[in-house]
């Protein structure tokens, strides 16, 4: 019997080796970072060639957070997630078990190689002028922002908006849903997904102001360069840390287990902290951070877990089916 | 504002004007800041001509205005609402079910294909015609339906492959293909069920494809379905496939259920390699070479009631020329050895195949070791051009004599010879039975498309030794000339 076991083990390692070829990894991320990983790909797999000689090619998947995660769920085969917030990844662990509960462990700074904010981008000389969360819910002005049920980046603008009001009005959270309330009945149209409202913004010319990602804002100036884009960074925002994981079982089936988790790591490293700094994501790294200061302004970053009792809490509340924000945007 | 641009350029032409004369008479720094002090001043009226225009607009004027802006942002709302719910209809379109019919037959699958039910089927109407038929083969002319087998197969839960095959063809139903199959990836599969036993190159091949009505003779050598688990997969891009299981163990050629069901506590091990160094190559003559080797081993315990072996090889007519004694049974060991090749370069086409089937039997208080081989080649050309492959033909031009199309047309030649070991021959061998049968078959097989296919055929098979007047043991004519035709709908 063990010599068969052993004959069935060679079997199966010889099948596994035999059946290696060129790697390839799936990136499953969300909607704004295609620029990023384009960039960082490329360099990664520089890196990977000179550390190892092989060739890696990494495919990228794009649209809302949690659309993308509930996809990985139903079986898109991502090796690594690279999602808008944590609790989209908790979600493939907990209902899909592709990944160990613990994942936010694994990497340094909770998984979060890079953080982002909160923003405003106005039209040109800021019509409507713009400055703080408050100027938002006056009658004449018109918010784009996507549907935070499916976008990650829509669901940091909701908890920043949220938090602002919490911290204005003495963590009343009656005049917080109230603020909130009147926030939403300026919204006309929800898409998605963070980069549909940049589309919905910039190019079809709706709304007065885009409540984006940071990096968002940057990329619509830059692509929009005509349109005399403005950014408003309000006093106070949210501290956005967008994770990235390891699928532990679709990497592992993929046999990738080895170059995606370095993929993973070397998002820390100073090359690609470069890249995510120039591409408007606020670095990790301290020294890279002071580099590019002047891309970021200072402002106060309340945090989800401490506004709002961590992401469970705060998804549960808010935006779960019967959540506040489905009872402050279906009343409308 | 246009207007402000202009009187800034005016005045920084200027600017730079005096400058640059400044530099040639040196001309002092306060004419400098004079001149942009008067700028300044002209930028002051600029915006207050154009603050002064504005609050001059009529109410109603700045009211129609707002009201445009206002409709203007409406309609780009609406449209944008539009676009969002054709892209979420397209989006929900993606996850529903997808339905496919098509010449590859019926399918169904979830969105995500993780789920996948397909039905496939094969329906071969076939006449056998007996020429010089003096002998035993008198009356065996007929229409018959070989097969009529629906196929259901798919996938559940994304890994998990099924078949179920059975056959309505004969006189009752009989499940042929009864399996369970999980890929991990292509290289590492499981199979578990009633399937084909990995060992022939002819019989591993889908009976749609086959070239004649019957498989040559060195299928008589080898396994029809057997019961077990085997390991199978491809490797490095399908140039290498290999396939190893353990199964109950089955006597040459007998067809289910009797093959499949255990006759002693004793299995089989069957194994199959074969290698398409080239599937890949830019050398596209060396495509379609293929090459492996198939075999198998097992100890036998059969018994006088229960025999464990062949209930007789049969002819391309399916006559049966050879058969045991009563009362010999199989005894001990049985292996097999089937070395195996194709090549297929366009049009041609040439499969070969060699197979030594060696079983232990006893016959009271005597046993021997009888060491059966057969090897069979067939050729073939598709007359119309199209390639010729192991998994079929697919017309350039299906059936359409309206459109003066009429499918492909192939021409094919069989050799095959099987040798039965002739030592102690009288001791083991029914009385009458040949100790060598040798086919030769020339066919013509009309594809009309994918689906449909026409095949017409002879077969002539001579005999060494046998004949005689007992009934279904003993060779029945001498020579045995047939004519087969087939009707057959495979998808």
């Amino acid at each position: 019997m063990k010599y068969f076991l052993n004959v069935f083990i060679a079997v199966l390692a010889l099948a596994s080796a035999a059946n290696a070829g060129p790697v390839t990894l799936l990136n499953v991320s969300y909607d704004p970072t295609r620029e990023l990983y384009q960039e960082y790909n490329a360099a990664f797999a520089k890196y990977w060639k000179a550390r190892t000689g092989d060739d890696v090619t990494i495919n990228q998947s794009h649209g809302g957070s949690g659309k993308q995660a509930q996809s990985v769920i139903n079986g898109l085969e991502a090796d690594v997630v690279t999602l808008a917030l944590s609790y989209d990844i908790d979600a493939i662990s907990q209902q899909a078990k592709l990944l160990p509960a613990n994942w936010q462990s694994r990497l340094p700074d909770n998984s979060t190689p890079y953080t982002s904010t909160i923003v405003f981008l106005v039209r040109k000389g800021n019509p409507k002028g713009i400055k703080n969360w408050d100027d938002l819910i006056k009658p004449d002005v018109s918010i784009v922002v996507a549907n935070p049920k499916t976008s990650g980046g829509a669901r940091w603008a909701y908890l920043a908006a949220y938090a602002f009001a919490l911290e204005t009005y003495g963590h009343d959270d009656a005049k917080a849903r109230d603020f909130i309330t009147k926030v939403y009945k300026n919204v006309p149209i929800l898409d998605s997904g963070a980069r549909g409202s940049t589309i919905t913004f910039a190019q079809r010319g709706i709304g007065d102001v885009l409540l984006a990602w940071e990096n968002e804002a940057h990329l619509a100036q830059k692509e929009f360069p005509s349109e005399g884009f403005e950014i408003v960074t309000p006093p106070i925002s949210i501290l956005a840390e967008p994770p990235v994981a390891l699928v532990d079982k679709n990497a592992k089936r993929h046999g990738t287990t080895e170059v995606a988790t370095a993929y993973l790591e070397y998002l820390y490293s100073d090359e690609a902290q470069e890249i995510e700094a120039q591409n408007f994501y606020r670095p990790r790294n301290p020294a890279i951070a002071a580099k590019y200061a002047a891309n970021f302004p200072q402002l106060k970053l309340v945090t989800v877990d401490s506004e709002f009792g961590g992401w469970a809490k705060a998804q549960q509340t808010h935006f779960a089916d019967g959540g506040v924000f489905d009872q402050i945007y279906q009343s409308q | 504002m246009k207007l402000k641009w202009l009187l800034v350029a005016v005045a920084i032409g200027a600017q730079s004007g005096i400058a640059a004369f400044g530099q040639e008479t040196n001309s002092s720094s306060a004419d400098i800041q004079a001149l942009q002090q008067e700028v300044q001043a002209l930028e002051q009226k600029v915006e207050a001509l154009q603050q002064q225009q504005t609050t001059q607009s009529s109410p109603a004027e700045n009211q129609q205005s707002t009201q445009v802006q206002d409709l203007d942002q409406k309609v780009r709302i609406l449209e944008r609402q539009r676009e969002l719910d054709q892209q979420a209809a397209a989006d929900a379109a993606k996850a529903q079910p997808k339905i496919t019919l098509n010449a590859n037959g019926f399918s169904f699958s979830s969105a995500d294909s993780n789920f996948v039910a397909q039905l496939h089927g094969v329906i071969q109407n076939d006449s056998r015609t007996f020429l010089a038929d003096g002998g035993g083969t008198a009356g065996k002319d007929t229409f018959l339906l070989r097969r009529a087998r629906p196929i259901f197969s798919g996938t559940v839960f994304r890994n998990f492959d099924f078949n179920f095959t059975p056959d309505f063809g004969g006189s009752g139903v009989v499940i042929y293909d009864a399996y369970l199959n999980y890929h991990y990836n292509p290289a590492f599969q499981i199979e578990a069920g009633r399937f084909k036993a990995p060992i022939g190159l002819e019989s591993l091949q889908q009976d749609v494809w086959i070239t004649f009505n019957e498989r040559s003779l060195v299928t008589d050598l080898l396994p029809n379905r057997d019961m077990g688990f085997e390991l199978h997969g491809d490797l490095l891009g399908g140039k290498v496939s290999y396939a190893a299981g353990i199964f109950n163990g089955t006597p040459d050629y007998i067809t289910p259920p009797a093959s499949t069901q255990a006759v002693d506590d004793d299995k089989a091990f069957d194994g199959r390699l074969f290698l398409q160094p080239f599937k890949t190559s830019d050398e596209t003559y060396l495509q379609g070479l293929g090459f492996g080797v198939g075999g198998s081993y097992e100890d036998d315990t059969g018994s006088t009631a229960a025999s464990d072996l062949t209930s007789g090889y049969k002819t391309d007519g399916q006559q049966t020329f050879y058969s045991y004694a009563t009362g010999v049974y199989a005894s001990g060991r049985h292996w097999r050895l089937s070395p195996q090749g194709y090549y297929y370069y366009g049009p041609f086409s040439v499969m070969g195949e060699y197979a030594i089937s060696d079983q232990q039997v006893t016959k009271t208080t005597t046993s021997a070791d009888i060491r059966n081989s057969a090897w069979e080649t067939t050729v073939g050309w598709v007359l119309t051009g199209e390639d010729a492959s192991y998994n079929g033909i697919t017309p350039r031009h299906p059936f359409d004599p309206r459109n003066g199309s009429w499918g492909a047309f192939q021409v094919v030649a069989r050799y095959a010879d099987l040798y039965i070991d002739d030592r102690n021959f009288a001791t083991y061998a029914l009385a009458g039975s040949a100790s060598e049968a040798k086919a030769w078959s020339v066919g013509l097989n009309w594809f009309l498309n994918r689906d449909i296919r026409v095949d017409a055929s002879f077969s002539r098979t001579t005999f060494n030794g046998g004949g005689g007047t007992v009934n279904n043991g003993p060779v029945t004519a001498q020579p045995e000339n047939v004519v087969f035709t087939r009707v057959q709908l495979g998808f």
